[in-house]
Formats: structure tokens, sequence, C-alpha cells
């Protein structure tokens, strides 16, 4: 074995031999201690697919085109939807990738070390990574961009998933309007982002984290280059495999192949995004007619309109992509968490999974950690219970119920459907729910201030990185504006524990925190599933949503 | 003839400040200030600052007389001012004639956004206008020449049920057929040559779309004239005298038959220019009537009063148009 890595390894693999944890919790848990995928595989008796099945011979050339809603970037560290990060991800690039096997891989790294105590990593920074623009990847512009995202004037959502081991809250000695003090977000110390050489960057944490290598693959947390300071359009630089030429809101985006790229790829010339607009028959038109060659979503109406095309290749893949109706709990109506409970009875999963999906998702319990995740707690399952749900009500001094506005979004059109479905099963504990569908562009603009809505959560691998960033108090992303102590602290305790046994122990109470007072109403978790042209090679769908061109290739005809 | 000519003009020009005050007006009415359309729903602080440094809470002519002097480039665009710290910018500069001011959903000023829209659609709108009239008048004039006959019969039922399906049907109908079953055409007509079609190519579908919608109701006008016109005595006498059918609907019945077409006819261009929103939605084509659509759901208020502003120019110069074209066929209007 070698023997630089993580004294936790033979633990692991002694509980692998004992079958108290699958293959591929082995393989996630090693890898994230910093041993290479390749090994890790190896150790665990298995063949790495991402060395097996390396398409070599992938043909070059050619263009390809992906029909996405192209939307405002205002700056890339803020990037709040898989669409936006898709457009950045072609130019831009992460320290690591998490796979569509939930294992985490360095990326813009060579490798990383943990220390024991998990408290200290290492981050080796790959020596061979150039700057479109001619200058080399170094230390400085990783920890440039760490700093950055710590910033709270920046108001990036990886704010949320550092705070507790990068970052802590502080008062400011200010009062606001209401007279509570105002709190700001800093680095725990001067030396929480350190740089050691010019290809080596040490985090020194405040307390453990295991997520930290998955963290640095959140959708927003590129690397960019300081001199252009968070700016991004045609022109922009980054050390990923495309150069991005043209970018029009509404309409597309138009990359072109970078020779000199350090990775594998690309191998098309050209690559597009084309902005197809609200109407999801557009999408089933573009396709029928070659226009695009595939979409970076369709769900399962569209699918099944489009299965009959003989050039259409369906893509699945089940993920912990999700959808939550949250609700602030400073509103009047949703104040007592009663009423929150209530709405959680009122929901009968399996038939919003039918409706909405066509089957294709599994039903969720209203905590947003999800059975596929590892450190997922099992609690004692509950049904809809429309008396109990009118009882809280009545408790909570709604015996009549109440109406209220629901704030969503038209398309994608399965997220307007499950507040139709969800809706519906409110009006039978008397809370009519009144829908205002705002056009996409705009409801991106509101969706963490709206006092009630609907919000389509992307994949991750770890329930502590959801957690971290949508309930956390401080975090840029806590839509629901959820607060509760109790919570942040144990989130902060999960977050440090490795064994995924004791951690669920720690995520059970979190899970019964959510449960007794939570924000939010969850229905179910989603299957996500796309279409290619069958001319496109390469493609795989990874769960996160995320598009990267430089891996797919067009077969000529 | 001069004097009906500047008479009209006057009220081109009393139609337009009205209208403008009326679009205004109305913009400014919906719930939500100036301030907070620009922040955002859900922005708080931010809107009493804004809402002061703009003076939004001047009285509504004021800020109406303040909205026509940006547009006229009397004075600059109070939102450019860097003070807001909306980061505006126009590369035009903040004061110059025919300034429409920013547009909140685009990030754009309103002049960078709205004309290629307004040209995508005239051209949509042109070419479903150049089929519109040769065969709305040609089914016109032939179920009108003989009313209750059999070609009648069999032309009012085609306009009539075209006229009937909405576009949103006829345009997933011809996807259906001309993309899926029978595929010869593009579904999307995003107007970008990269998949390989033509432009011409792609706006066969969405033209077609608006011909059907929109031709069988301008033939059952001219038809209704026409029956109207056939029955006049000058018509029997020239039929008793022997002209033929051709001379006598060429000659003497298709002047006075179009008269009062015309106007219908010219009121089409309207539709066209902002009634195919539902066409450009369902095509994806990047056209001013989705540009409006889009704007309207937003709540974009700068984009909403200039595309209106600019459809009522529309209106108006057709409108124009129209009474010479009226005083050219008729020459009773001259003397009035």
């Amino acid at each position: 074995m070698d023997k630089k890595s993580h004294p936790y390894i033979p633990t692991l693999l002694g509980q692998l031999n004992e079958g108290a944890i699958s293959r591929r919790d082995f393989l996630r848990r090693s890898t994230l201690l910093g041993m290479s995928a390749t090994a890790a595989y190896a150790m665990a008796g298995m063949v790495d697919p991402s060395t097996s099945a390396k398409a070599e011979n992938l043909p070059k050339g050619g263009n390809l085109r992906i029909g996405m809603r192209c939307m405002e970037i205002k700056d890339p560290h803020l990037a709040d939807f898989a669409e936006k990060s898709n457009v950045v991800r072609q130019v831009c690039e992460y320290l690591t990738i998490t796979d569509r096997n939930n294992i985490t891989h360095p990326y813009l790294l060579e490798k990383w070390d943990v220390s024991d105590d998990l408290k200290t990593w290492t981050l080796h920074i790959r020596k061979d990574v150039k700057w479109r623009k001619g200058r080399s990847l170094t230390a400085d512009d990783v920890i440039w961009n760490l700093k950055r995202v710590c910033d709270p004037k920046v108001g990036s959502s990886m704010l949320g998933l550092f705070t507790g081991y990068l970052v802590e809250e502080f008062a400011t000695g200010e009062k606001d309007d209401k007279g509570n003090p105002k709190k700001s977000s800093r680095l725990w110390s001067e030396k929480a982002i350190e740089k050691v050489d010019d290809h080596t960057v040490r985090l020194n944490t405040s307390s453990p984290q295991i997520a930290v290598a998955e963290h640095l693959f959140h959708y927003p947390m590129f690397i960019l280059d300081p001199e252009e300071n968070g700016s991004f359009g045609a022109g922009a630089n980054g050390t990923g495999p495309f150069e991005i030429v043209e970018y029009t809101v509404g309409k597309g985006a138009k990359y072109k192949a970078r020779t000199d790229y350090w990775g594998d790829g690309p191998y098309v010339d050209t690559f597009e995004f084309v902005d197809l607009g609200d109407s999801p028959g557009a999408g089933i038109a573009a396709m029928a007619s070659k226009q695009v060659d595939g979409l970076s979503e369709a769900d399962a109406v569209q699918i099944n309109s489009m299965k009959s095309f003989p050039h259409v290749a369906v893509y699945k893949v089940e993920t912990t992509q999700t959808i939550v109706a949250r609700m602030h709990p400073d509103v009047d109506q949703f104040k007592d968490k009663r009423v929150r409970q209530a709405m959680r009875h009122a929901i009968d999963r399996d038939k919003v999974i039918q409706t909405v999906l066509l089957g294709a998702g599994t039903p969720a319990e209203d905590h947003h950690v999800a059975p596929s995740h590892p450190e997922y707690a099992a609690l004692p399952k509950y049904g809809r219970d429309i008396d109990k749900a009118k009882k809280l009500l009545a408790d909570a001094g709604f015996p009549d119920g109440f109406e209220y506005d629901m704030v969503t979004r038209p398309d994608p059109i399965w997220e307007l459907n499950t507040a139709q479905a969800l809706a519906e099963q409110f009006k039978d504990i008397g809370i009519k729910v009144n829908i205002k569908s705002l056009p996409s562009a705009q409801y991106w603009e509101v969706w963490t201030d709206a006092p009630f809505s609907l919000t389509a959560w992307g994949h991750r691998p770890l329930a502590i990185m959801t957690l971290g960033l949508a309930y956390r108090s401080n975090a840029a992303w806590n839509e629901s504006h959820f607060s509760n102590a109790e919570f942040d602290t144990l989130l902060t305790q999960a977050e440090g524990i490795l064994d995924p046994k004791e951690r669920s122990k720690v995520m059970a109470k979190i899970e019964t925190i959510m449960q007794d007072e939570g924000p939010i109403v969850q229905p179910f978790w989603r299957i996500f599933s796309t279409v290619m042209d069958k001319k496109v090679k390469g493609f795989d769908l990874h769960p996160s949503q995320y598009i990267f061109a430089h891996n797919y290739a067009v077969a000529m005809a | 003839m001069a004097i009906f000519l500047a008479k009209r003009f006057t009220m081109m020009l009393l139609t337009m400040i009205a209208a403008s005050f009326l679009v205004f007006a109305v913009c400014e009415f919906t719930p939500g200030s100036v301030a907070r359309k620009s922040l955002g729903p859900f922005a708080t602080q931010e809107v009493d600052l804004l809402t002061r440094k703009l003076k939004a809470n001047d009285p509504l002519l004021v800020r109406y007389g303040r909205w026509a002097g940006v547009l006229l480039g009397v004075i600059p665009d109070p939102l450019q001012d860097p003070d807001t710290g909306l980061n505006f910018k126009d590369s035009r500069g903040a004061q110059y004639f025919g300034n429409f001011g920013y547009s909140t959903l685009n990030k754009l000023p309103v002049n960078d956004v709205i004309w290629d829209r307004l040209g995508n659609t005239a051209i949509l709108g042109g070419l479903a206008f150049l089929l519109i009239v040769p065969l709305s008048i040609i089914f016109g004039i032939f179920s009108g020449l003989k009313e209750g006959g059999v070609l009648d019969r069999v032309l009012s039922i085609v306009s009539i049920t075209f006229t009937s399906i909405p576009e949103f049907a006829s345009g997933v109908f011809l996807v259906t057929l001309f993309v899926i079953l029978w595929p010869v055409l593009p579904g999307t007509s995003p107007l970008d040559t990269g998949s390989g079609w033509s432009i011409p190519s792609q706006l066969v579908l969405p033209v077609a779309v608006l011909v059907i919608y929109d031709f069988g109701y301008v033939a059952r006008m001219i038809r209704v004239s026409m029956i109207g016109v056939m029955e006049k005595p000058y018509i029997r006498t020239a039929v008793l005298k022997g002209m033929t059918t051709r001379q006598v609907v060429l000659g003497h019945a298709l002047r006075n038959a179009m008269i009062a077409p015309f106007t219908v006819l010219l009121l089409q261009i309207n539709f066209l220019i902002s009634g195919v929103v539902v066409t450009e939605l369902v095509f994806a084509y990047p056209g001013f009537g989705r540009l409006l659509l889009d704007a309207s759901l937003f709540g974009d208020i700068a984009t909403i009063e200039a595309a209106t502003l600019i459809t009522v120019a529309i209106a108006v110069v057709t409108q124009f148009i129209g009474d010479i074209g009226y005083m050219l066929l008729d020459p009773r209007i001259r003397l009035r």
C-alpha cells in the first residue's frame, strides 16, 4: 500500500472486506482522502471505468450544438443555476471533479493530501496548465479565487459551504434597521488559505471537514483569471478547453476549441449552446429537424414524444436532484411550525411522482437527505394524513386554512406541473395556493427572496453539501430563511465525521429537526434525463447536469 | 389636398403624443415603482434610496415630461447616472434623440435590443403580408362573384376553417407534418445557419402559420364587399352591355370593392407586427412579439414603453397611408 496514503484507509479497507461498507462507499471515501481513483479502484478489486473506457478513438473535428437556456452571467463565482455554470465551464475549470459515480478526482490539481485530523488540506496544483492567454496557472491564482468567494461582498454561494471550517461569522458591531446586530463573515484565520510554494496551497481549517474536495467542484468554484476580476463574456480568459467567442443572453454561446489544452480533448472544432426559449415544444422540434445535436435537459414528457425518433438516444441517471416548496418562517402564515408540518402531511408523494414525472422519481422525506447519500439515516416513514394536517393547522390558528401566493417558473415544465400538483393537494387541508409563475429570467432574480416558492435543487454527492448550501443560517442560497443554531452546530459536527455510520447518527438528528420544524415540503427525488443525437460520441450524462463539451465528439455522416 | 394631408399629419402627431402619455401612465400605474422594478421585486433598503435619487415620487406629469425629455434627447437618462449604482451603460451616451432607456430584462440599452427584433418580425410579417394580400383578394373576389354558388361555398369553408385554427395548433400541426413525418423543414427558426438549415427554409413554417391564420379573415371581408358591389345597378348595366366577367370585375367592380377591405388589409400590418407572439414562441423565433411578451411578463418597463410606442407609430403611419389610399380610391373623400 502507498505509504503516504491517509491512515484511515486501512480501516476503510477492513470495513470493505467485512462487508460493512459497499465498494462504492469505499471508493468514494478513499478518494475523498486523497487516494487516486485508479489506486482506489485497484484496491477494491475493480477496474477504473475512466481508464478502461477511455475513448482514444473518438472522431475529431466538426461542430456540436446543444439546446439550453442562456441567461445573464454577472459573475461566474455567483453562478446559481447549472445552465449558467455550463456556459462558463467550457472556458474555466475546477480544482477537482466529481464523476457520475460520485467519485471525486483531481482536476486542475495533481492530487491532494489530508492530515489525520482532517484539518489540513494540501492542494498540489498541476504544473502543466496554461491560461489561454499564455501564463501558467499558479498558486497565487488559486488563492485569489478561494479568497474571493469567501468575501461576503462578492456574495458567492461558496461562502455557505466554507462556513464552519474556513469562514466564521462575526458581529460587526453595527445594528440594522430593526436593531438586530449585523453579522458578517471572514476567514477564520490569516493562515486559513496559505501559499506553500508556486504550485501548492494549504487549507488550514478550524474544524475537521471531509468534503473539501467535493466543495471545490461546487459549480461557482471556477478558477478565474484574477486580472478579469469576476467579469465573464466573449474572449474571457480561462484554463479550459474552449475559447468563448460569442455570448448573447436569450440567444446562445459559441466556442472555439483550444489547440494547446492541457487535458484530453476537445474533439470538436467548435461548440455551441442554442437558446430555444421557454416553450418545451421548441426543443422537440429542434431535435426532430436536427437543428441541435442534443438538449441539456429533456423531461419525461419531452422524452416520450422523442423516443420514436430514430436518430435520438435517451440518457437517464438517478440523482439527488429534487424540488422543494419552501416557506419563510418569518412570514405570519408560516411562523408556526405546525403549519409547516401540516403542509408536509398534506402531500401524497406517489401521486405527485406519477402525475408530474410519469413515475421517474422516488418519494422524499422533507429533510433533503437522499437514501443514496452515504450519510442518510432512515427515519420512521409517514404518509399523507389529512386529518392530522387539519388539526395541526387548526392548532396553529388557521382552522379554515388560508390563501397564499407561490412563486415558480414555467421552464422546465415539470417544475410548474409540480406546483400545480402540490397546490391541488394543499387545497384538501384548506390552504389555497395561487401559483405565480414568473418567466425563468425573473424567477432567477427573486428566488432567494420570495416568501413562498418552489425551487429545484441540483444533485450533490453528499447531503452535508446541500444542507450547508441551503439551510445554514448565513448561506447565500438560504432561500428558506431557515435559521436554527442547533442545526448549524450539528451540521458542522457532521462535516467533520469521516465514518458515514457515525455521521448518519448526527444526520438522524438533523433530519428530525428538518421534519419537525424545517421549512420545506419535498415531494420527490428526480431521475434526470436528456437526449442526444446518436452521432454524439463520448457523452455521459452527469447527475449534476454538467456539460463537459471537451469530452464529446461528433461522428461524421 | 395639401390641407387634407396637413390635417392628417397633425392628427398623427397628436395621436402619438396622447398614446405616449397613456402608455407611460399605464406602465407607471402598474403595481410597484420604477425603482422597485429596476432592483427586482424583493430588494429591500435600496428601493427607497433609488426612489429618492430618481425623483420617482414627483407628480405623474412631471415624470412624463422627464421621460419624454429623455426620449427626445433633451435631458440625460437619470438611470444611467453612476450615482444610482445600477451600472447601466449605453455606448451612445446618456443623452440622444430616441433614447428609450435601459432594458432591465436584457441588461442592455433598449435600442440595442429592439431594432434587431423588430427587423426580424418585419421580415416574418412582410413575407406573410405579401402572401396574404393576393391570396385573400383572389379568394374574396371568386367567392363574392356569385354568392351561394359552389365556388363560394368551397372557398368560404376553406377560409373559415383556416381562420378558426389557432396559431399554436396550426404550428404544432405543421411541425408534425413537415418536420417529423416528412422531414423537409426545420422545426425551429432561431435565424442562424449553424444547424445547416438556410434562413429561407426557417421562415417557411412561421410564415405559413401566419398566412393560414390571417388570409381567410381578410378574404371574408373582401367577399362581403364584392357581393355588395356586384349587386349595384352599374354592374348590371355593364353585364347587360355584353362585357365579359373579366372586364366587369377588373374594370368596374374591383376598385369599388376594395375601398372598405383596404383598411382591413392595412390593419393586418399592425397584427403582423404585434400579434405574432404565439407564432414566435412556438418556433423560438427571435422577434418583436416575443420581446414584448418577455418584457411584459418581466416588468421591463422601458422595453414595454418603447415597444408599445413603436407599435403605435406603426399603427398611426399605416392609418395615414390608409387615408391616402382611401382618397385615391374614392374621389369623394378628397372633396370633404
